[in-house]
């Protein structure tokens, strides 16, 4: 028994909702796209980010951070809450911001892998997904391993391929700052491949554009063949990127119109690149805020974003564009009418921001925000509450909400960011996911014992 | 059970036992089991890691078999409660920051059991499997050297008292409690600071199995190293007289007095057979050597493993010139 229940008779035909209706373009088994059927079933993750200013640490419940008894009561809940994935986040140069590490947000992980394996050994079910970098390691050393993760964990090994390819991070490995930026996806496209040619255990002799490597492939298959692959896709060479090489998607999109837009487009770079579009899955970035009455909820998610963002990360959030000190200017104020410093590269590095075109992006965002009257603190935490893929209300509202993704398709499930740790998962499980059973949208209990079978992936 | 040992190395083993002084010299090796990270292995690592805890090893060391050893030391820490967990893993065809990142990640999860056996790959294969180009054995050495200080500086990078969480001011993260690595070797450099917080033991020790000492090179082996690992190969069977001899005399105090780095701080069980009753085999050999007084009392839950092979603890120094706050200082002064 792989899933709930089929749903009821009455909740299988409750009329779509009219947004959910729009999106439509075909019969019930096609609506987005003729070469996508929905499955109707979502499965969770949680993405333990470990850095930026999602996890609120002002509370006294704010656990450590890397304590393993932080991670270990997470990923119980997670599996209480049959979560197919726990995925760890990881960057490899500490944050900075205008030359200092960063200090408002938390900051500091263990290495994704070690605290997999340790956890591989106090679970039973959960896939173990470790981000790891395809620019600053060796792609034998990498395959390894993910490979030793997978056999340690009976087959429950994962991959989010990330490709940064600044120099900046490049100062903590021998190689430097290597590549460049247009040849991230080319260089790691290949050192995918000669991990997969480990993992099926083959010579290999690879003579590349910014390595060579011989070496023989020496360990069994694990029990799901390889590791899953995850990639972000979020940006359209990143979206191709994933579409031939990756199992997962996880790119945030927190409207059903942007999810279904989503779906579309990955299908047909899907098709395109010779795959069925059933060997994708798309589990988007979220953040979900619940509470049992759709006004406690809206109080609470004015009660997160506070904690979220503090007076000084509102300014240090618009110092990454603006490339200067900002420190004079009212947090209760109007955003700066000071032109920035930069035009490339954002001041907090290691954000994953610094590619922003400051000039243009300053002026939209100053139009925006006094057309709608807010504060620096104000637009700050809109702003960063919309790029985490928020789903907030009452569980029935979030609930139903879900079933129509489901229904539509438009997604097979989240990557969910717990806002406090380690007790953000509880009101997900405890209040949103017994209502996505009882709707028929999601599993009771494990489909299988590998992270490829948990995730609905067709066998390799 | 009758004991063999003659009168002057019973004396100085009893001598080693009282002699145990704070900064560690004179105190008892602790008894480590060789486990080889066989794929085959991965179904029963977990009854046997406990069940030679349970017979009173101090420590594994896991050698590679195939399974990365720092994930099979990682994957053994929640299943133990006191074993120090020392992966023997390369310092040479590896980056620096990933390593050091890695074993300061175990010492985390296994709340302090951590160590690492220094190996210098001196295997081609090894330097084609990541595209370089294989050293000789003396640029092996001055790498390994050289790894070794950059893992060390990695892993001080952050104060013990870094993450702050003042509310008040909302800051999280004190800069001025942590600081760059700044390293500069002959083959590669490090910026730093780590990626992660400062792990219990700070720096947890790093040993030099007699067997990888040549490669490893003398200055890493007897000077840089918080010690050496007496390498007993049990393969033909565990005799507890020979193996108390071994130990006697590995540990008996030299004239002049050596170096801390010379002192055997671990002995280790190389080759132990897993078919022909391991547990049983260790338990009356650890009890015999305890008898002896040759090795140290089995470590009980909380100690770390610095703590167990009798290493000082290791104070967190800011180096001015390091200091990650330091832009902010400058734009300060300039203002």
């Amino acid at each position: 028994m792989t899933t709930a229940p089929a749903p009821s008779a009455a909740r299988a035909e409750a009329p779509l909702s009219p947004e959910a209706a729009e999106l439509v373009t075909g019969p019930a088994e096609h609506p987005l796209h003729p070469e996508h059927t929905p499955t109707g079933q979502l499965s969770f993750g949680v993405f333990f980010q470990g850095v930026n200013s999602s996890t609120v640490w002002r509370l006294p419940e704010s656990g450590d951070q890397v304590a393993w008894e932080s991670f270990e009561s997470l990923v119980r809940t997670a599996e209480r809450g049959v979560f197919s994935a726990f995925f760890l986040g990881e960057g490899l140069r500490l944050r900075e911001h205008r030359g200092v590490p960063f200090e408002l947000d938390v900051a500091g992980r263990p290495d994704a892998q070690t605290l997999l394996a340790a956890l591989a050994a106090t679970t039973e079910h959960i896939g173990l997904v470790a981000t790891q970098n395809t620019t600053y390691n060796d792609p034998v050393d990498l395959a390894r391993r993910l490979q030793t993760l997978d056999l340690l964990s009976g087959g429950r090994a994962g991959w989010n391929i990330v490709t940064t390819d600044n120099a900046w991070t490049g100062e903590n490995f021998r190689r430097g700052g290597y590549l460049d930026h247009a040849d991230r996806y080319l260089h790691a496209e290949a050192f995918v491949q000669v991990a997969e040619q480990y993992w099926r255990g083959e010579q290999i002799s690879h003579d590349g554009a910014h390595y060579s490597v011989r070496t023989q492939g020496d360990l069994p298959r694990s029990a799901q063949g390889r590791p899953v692959l995850f990639q972000a896709g979020a940006s359209p060479a990143g979206q191709d990127f994933a579409a031939r090489t990756a199992d997962v998607i996880f790119s945030p999109h927190g409207t059903l119109a942007a999810a279904a837009e989503f779906r579309r487009s990955i299908v047909e770079r899907t098709v395109a690149a010779g795959r069925d579009a059933s060997t994708v899955k798309i589990l988007p970035g979220a953040e979900i805020i619940l509470a049992p009455t759709v006004a406690e909820a809206e109080e609470k998610v004015r009660w997160v974003r506070d904690l979220q963002i503090g007076p000084e990360q509102a300014i240090a959030l618009l110092e990454q564009y603006w490339g200067r000190d900002l420190s004079d200017f009212d947090p209760d104020g109007p955003l700066p009418d000071v032109p920035p410093e930069v035009v490339e590269s954002g001041v907090t590095r290691g954000s994953g921001f610094q590619f922003a075109k400051a000039e243009e992006l300053t002026r939209q965002w100053r139009e925006e925000a006094a057309e709608k009257g807010q504060s620096i603190l104000e637009f700050a935490r809109v702003k960063s509450g919309a790029r985490r893929g928020a789903f907030t209300g009452s569980y029935d509202q979030v609930a139903d909400r879900l079933v129509e993704f489901a229904r539509l398709g438009a997604i097979d499930g989240l990557n969910i960011t717990p806002w406090l740790i380690p007790s953000g998962l509880d009101d997900i499980v405890d209040h949103l996911i017994p209502r996505l059973q009882e709707r028929g949208v999601y599993p009771t209990e494990y489909a299988g014992t590998t992270l490829r079978e948990n995730l609905g992936l067709p066998p390799l | 059970m009758s004991t063999t040992v003659t009168s002057d190395e019973s004396s100085a083993s009893s001598a080693s036992l009282s002699a145990a002084a704070a900064d560690g010299s004179g105190a008892l090796p602790v008894l480590a089991v060789d486990l080889v990270t066989a794929p085959s292995l991965a179904g029963s690592l977990a009854p046997l890691a406990r069940g030679l805890e349970e017979a009173g090893v101090g420590a594994l060391t896991l050698s590679d078999g195939g399974l990365h050893p720092v994930h099979v030391a990682a994957h053994l820490a929640p299943l133990t409660r006191a074993l120090g967990l020392l992966p023997r893993t390369d310092a040479i065809y590896v980056e620096p920051f990933h390593l050091a990142t890695q074993l300061m990640s175990l010492d985390h999860v296994s709340h302090g059991r951590a160590g690492w056996l220094l190996q210098a790959e001196t295997d081609p294969s090894a330097a084609d499997a990541v595209g370089r180009d294989v050293l000789g054995l003396e640029a092996t050495a001055r790498e390994a050297a050289d790894v070794l200080g950059a893992v060390r500086t990695i892993w001080g990078t952050w104060a013990p008292d870094a993450v702050v969480r003042d509310t008040d001011r909302g800051v999280y993260l004190d800069a001025s409690r942590l600081q760059y690595a700044d390293v500069e070797a002959e083959t590669f450099s490090v910026r730093g600071p780590a990626i992660t917080p400062r792990s219990p033991q700070g720096l947890p020790p790093v040993l030099v199995a007699d067997t990888d000492r040549e490669a490893a090179g003398e200055r890493t082996a007897t000077e840089l190293s918080d010690g050496r690992v007496l390498d007993l190969d049990v393969s033909g069977g565990a005799r507890a007289e020979e193996i108390a001899e071994r130990i006697a005399s590995a540990t008996a105090p030299p004239a002049p007095p050596s170096a801390p780095a010379q002192q055997v701080r671990l002995v280790r069980l190389v080759g132990l057979d897993l078919e022909a009753d391991p547990l049983g085999t260790v338990r009356q050999l650890a009890e015999d050597l305890r008898t002896r007084g040759l090795i140290s009392p089995a470590p009980a839950p909380g100690e770390t493993l610095r703590d167990l092979l009798g290493l000082p603890e290791t104070p967190f120094d800011l180096d001015p010139s390091r200091r990650a706050d330091r832009a902010r200082l400058t734009r300060e002064e300039s203002a």
